[in-house]
């Protein structure tokens, strides 16, 4: 049975202001989320872009260390054989300076190099040769030189003349 | 006229209630999720984009001092590289006979002592005695040593003593190799 006389209008559950609303404050929300979304994604790279570049600077770090070990070894090898290489020149050079500090007239029998004392053996024609070429230049270079002459049959003079540095730097010259 | 009656006719006859409803449901909603949501989490984003730079930067400069000892390293290695090779080089006493040989007669080496020297190096003492025939021999000697396969020094004592038509000299030899133990 009727009791209206007019068709029952169909009411919609949300009239179009509502609706508007309700898209406008949806789309709000989703925007917001969605900026909210890359805030703490980016967020989240940084965090791990941290961490890699932490442990990246210390792999770095230990590759230095090793590095820096080399170094030090190559240049102690260069340092030890610097010396070494130049000790052999030094040594070739003082024994071609003996050789060329003693004279045709002196014939050394027997040479003993200390590193602070030089020894010679040998025979000269005179002391008086002997005094005035070879042991001038030694007095020049040896802190004392005493010399010893035995006289040969033969009329010449064995001769032994111990020559020697004082100090610590030895005979490098 | 049925759909007449239909028309929405909300947005004429706009309700203040409801505007003023909708206007608070916006600014509470709006208001929570920036104060909640959006601003601790700029504000631990702009820390941590804070980090990331000064990380980045560190690593930038550890990178370059790298590089730096890296370059430097491979120069030493090149300007180094015949020594370095002589360290490795393991000191054999026939080789060194060998290459004595070709300025003395006779050789003959003893080693006396073995210790170790300075941080990484090991040193061999050896007497050698040899015959030569003039001293410029020594001098060739002394001269090739620098040059020689592995890190070897001449040195004090030396003893020359002349026989009939020949030199017998004695000396000490110091060889220097890497510590194989390190």
């Amino acid at each position: 049975m009727k009791y209206s006389f007019i068709k029952p209008r169909e009411k919609n559950f949300l009239s179009l202001f509502s609706k508007i609303w309700v898209v406008f404050i949806s789309l709000m929300v989703l925007f917001m989320l969605a900026f909210n979304f890359y805030i703490v994604i980016e967020a989240k790279f940084f965090k791990q872009g941290v961490v890699e570049l932490v442990s990246q600077r210390e792999e770095l770090e230990s590759r230095i260390d090793h590095d820096d070990e080399d170094i030090g070894i190559i240049l102690r090898q260069k340092a030890l054989s610097e010396e070494i290489f130049s000790n052999n020149t030094l040594l070739k050079e003082s024994m071609k300076n003996l050789f060329d500090l003693v004279p045709d007239q002196i014939t050394l029998k027997k040479v003993q190099m200390e590193r602070n004392s030089l020894v010679l053996y040998g025979v000269a024609p005179t002391q008086d040769t002997f005094n005035f070429l070879l042991a001038a230049p030694l007095k020049s270079i040896f802190h004392t030189s005493n010399t010893t002459f035995y006289l040969t049959s033969e009329g010449w003079y064995n001769f032994v003349s111990i020559n020697k540095i004082l100090g610590m730097d030895g005979m490098r010259e | 006229m049925v759909c007449v009656s239909n028309i929405d006719r909300s947005l004429e006859k706009i309700d203040i209630m409801k505007l003023l409803l909708f206007l608070m449901a916006f600014i509470v909603i709006t208001f929570s999720i920036v104060f909640l949501m959006i601003i601790p989490n700029v504000k631990e984003h702009r820390v941590l984009q804070t980090e990331h730079k000064r990380v980045l930067v560190h690593k930038t400069r550890v990178e370059n001092l790298y590089l730096e000892r890296e370059a430097e390293l491979s120069r030493l290695k090149i300007e180094n590289d015949a020594v370095i090779k002589a360290f490795k080089h393991a000191f054999t006493q026939e080789e060194f006979i060998a290459y004595a040989g070709t300025f003395f007669t006779d050789v003959r080496l003893t080693q006396v002592t073995k210790s170790d020297y300075k941080k990484e190096f090991v040193e061999y003492e050896l007497n050698v005695t040899s015959t030569l025939k003039t001293p410029t021999n020594f001098y060739s000697f002394l001269e090739g040593l620098n040059r020689y396969s592995s890190i070897v020094q001449a040195d004090f004592p030396i003893h020359l003593e002349s026989g009939k038509d020949s030199i017998t000299s004695t000396f000490k030899l110091k060889v220097y190799d890497l510590n194989a133990t390190r």
